[in-house]
């Protein structure tokens, strides 16, 4: 019967515990837009990242990745290519020449990193060839060259503009080749505009002396919760060489989602601090207005435990009833929005050059549900406490007879 | 002679550090089972107080109060809020009930602290609103109930602990007087058949004629202690 008259009390004054009620549905609903939206903006850089520059899986001659010495090739790389392409777990490999080197125009240089690519094989790997601005991704005609949309403005080149890539060869000479724009790409990431540019493999193996060597080889796996095991895998295989998932590859984007977690439960934490103060503005005026209703409880023999219990317990079930109104929201809006994405292109030119998207897909975060859940259940709780105490304050004689 | 309440040298001084009240002052008061009393006298003499201190809703500056020999006012409060429960039934001036639960739901709440099963709750509740004369009103709020059909429940509520005494403090002030007289002959019928000792607080002549023992207040002492013939 607690229950019962708990519930009913909340709902003697319904305005006020509708916007209680709505205050914790908005609260858990901004928390958790917010988690989604950054969710969605970080699994999105994320997936662009491994796409374009990282893939699953990298393979290196360990010298190679110290010093970037174009010398430092993978011994036996076509074999190991012929071996990954059988895998049935792998949905693309490709093998990468590698230098370090300059890129002029008639009007202005910049340092690049060139990757010496096979098209066909790069395709599988990476998302470039999907993302031309200009022109076409390889013909297959002679010393072509791919260079994103960024790099050209600021060479200030067109398509089938000429351009020259200077760079050491592996004896140590400085090596330039004069090579005509097929193709401009844009990707989400700016930066990687800037400094990649590709070109054919074997071509550039031939200027830099290297022929035929490998400096990367780059695995994309059908699943990708299979990373850690195929990478372990290939380490035991290939002992000699270095072979690293995306997350050693670059542990700053690990860092990003393992502490993306704990700053969403920090805003979530702040918000719902905000919402105890609402919380216990409402439950304090709740239990000064009902003073003589607890000194007759009181005085007919509600021991103080069961007032106690009865504030938190008004308290808690005013607040429980926001969790599933919030949540419901949460799912209305993100899954809306999880289908047609937030257009963020007002911000384009800042979020591009951290290598996020124009558009963000929120992605809804289930798992957080009952921790939340939890985290507001003890936000109720802890704000009961101090109207609770107050009410164990009142003297049943003095209080009886308050109007 | 054994007593249901037992005062002695009751004193209860407010603001004794400051300029001292002494709102009941050396009351030595002692009432017998099946008793029907009133407590009367001026606004201020110290009626309700002398009620609250009897009933343990405050403690004594001085003195003692005993229900059936144990002294309650060496009790924690804690312990006080149990003893009441099990031995004091209350009806207020405004009735107070529980404005969320039905009559019925009001007369079993005191049931559910003391723990007694559902079926016994609602079973008792319902004979108790039936003693009031309230059968027909059992699933009604408060809100749906006159203020004399209220003033019935809150008796029906103070019975159903099966206390030892109830204490009423005015408990026909808000009352018409069709329903005081309603009121005060459920109150002689209990106090009559079922031996339920009853001590009251009044202004109402209605209530004090009905009474069988007439306490009267002046300043906070007991200036007349008188026992009368019923009138009706």
């Amino acid at each position: 019967m607690l229950f019962k008259v708990a519930w009913r009390n909340i709902w003697r004054n319904k305005t006020r515990s509708i916007v209680v009620i709505a205050s914790v549905a908005v609260g858990l609903f901004a928390g958790m837009f917010m988690m989604a939206f950054f969710m969605g903006l970080v699994k999105q850089e994320i997936s662009s990242a491994v796409e374009t520059q990282l893939s699953h899986i990298q393979i290196h001659n360990p010298a190679f990745a110290d010093d970037k010495e174009v010398s430092d090739t993978i011994a036996n790389a076509a074999a190991i290519i012929e071996k990954l392409k059988n895998d049935s777990t792998v949905k693309g490999v490709s093998g990468r020449v590698v230098a370090a080197g300059m890129i002029s125009s008639s009007s202005a240089a910049m340092g690049v990193e060139i990757h010496g690519i096979n098209a066909a094989d790069e395709k599988k790997v990476s998302s470039i060839s999907g993302e031309m601005k200009e022109g076409i991704y390889f013909s297959g005609k002679k010393n072509e060259i791919v260079i994103g949309q960024k790099l050209a403005e600021k060479l200030g080149v067109k398509l089938h503009s000429k351009i020259v890539l200077t760079f050491q060869s592996v004896t140590g000479d400085l090596t330039a080749g004069s090579y005509r724009i097929a193709g401009i790409f844009r990707s989400r990431n700016s930066a990687f505009d800037e400094m990649t540019v590709f070109t054919n493999d074997n071509e550039l193996g031939q200027l830099l002396g290297t022929r035929s060597g490998i400096h990367e080889i780059a695995v994309i796996l059908k699943d990708d919760k299979n990373v850690n095991n195929a990478a372990t895998e290939l380490k035991k295989q290939n002992p000699a060489l270095l072979v690293q998932t995306w997350t050693e590859l670059s542990p700053e984007m690990a860092l990003i989602t393992g502490i993306f977690d704990q700053i969403m439960y920090i805003i979530i934490g702040i918000i719902l601090l905000a919402l105890m103060f609402s919380i216990i503005n409402t439950m304090l005026m709740a239990v000064l207005e009902r003073q003589r209703e607890f000194g007759m409880l009181m005085a007919i023999g509600m021991n103080k435990p069961r007032v106690f219990f009865m504030v938190v317990l008004e308290s808690v079930m005013l607040t429980c009833a926001g969790i599933p109104v919030g949540i419901l929201l949460t799912i209305g809006v993100v899954e809306y929005l999880a289908k047609h994405g937030i257009d963020m292109s007002a911000f384009s030119k800042a979020l591009s050059q951290f290598g996020f998207s124009n558009i963000v897909y929120p992605e809804l975060q289930t798992s957080m549900f009952l921790p939340i859940s939890l985290m507001t259940g003890l936000a109720a709780i802890l704000s009961a406490i101090y109207p609770a105490v107050k009410a164990l304050q009142f003297k049943p004689a003095v209080a009886i007879h308050k109007i | 002679m054994s007593y249901v309440i037992e005062a002695h040298n009751l004193t209860k001084i407010y603001n004794p550090k400051t300029i001292p009240v002494y709102a009941v002052n050396g009351v030595d008061l002692q009432v017998e089972e099946g008793e029907f009393t009133a407590l009367v006298g001026p606004s201020g003499s110290g009626k309700t107080t002398l009620l609250n201190l009897i009933g343990g809703l405050d403690y004594p500056t001085t003195g003692d109060v005993k229900i059936a020999g144990v002294d309650i006012t060496k009790m924690s409060e804690n312990k006080l809020i149990d003893f009441r429960l099990q031995n004091i039934g209350f009806v207020f001036q405004a009735y107070n009930l529980i404005p969320v639960l039905t009559a019925s739901e009001n007369v079993e709440f005191v049931m559910l602290m003391q723990k007694k099963p559902k079926r016994e709750r609602e079973q008792h509740a319902i004979e108790l609103l039936k003693e009031v004369g309230l059968s027909d009103r059992l699933n009604n709020r408060p809100t749906e109930l006159s203020g004399g059909q209220q003033q019935r429940v809150a008796v029906a509520r103070a019975l159903a602990s099966k206390p030892r005494f109830i204490l009423a403090d005015e408990p026909t002030a808000n009352l018409d007087s069709k329903s005081t007289e309603n009121l005060l002959d459920i109150m002689a019928k209990l106090n009559k058949e079922d031996k339920m000792t009853f001590i009251f607080s009044t202004h109402d002549q209605r209530v004090i004629d009905k009474a069988r023992r007439v306490v009267t207040l002046v300043d906070g002492k007991i200036v007349s202690d008188e026992k009368q013939t019923q009138s009706s």
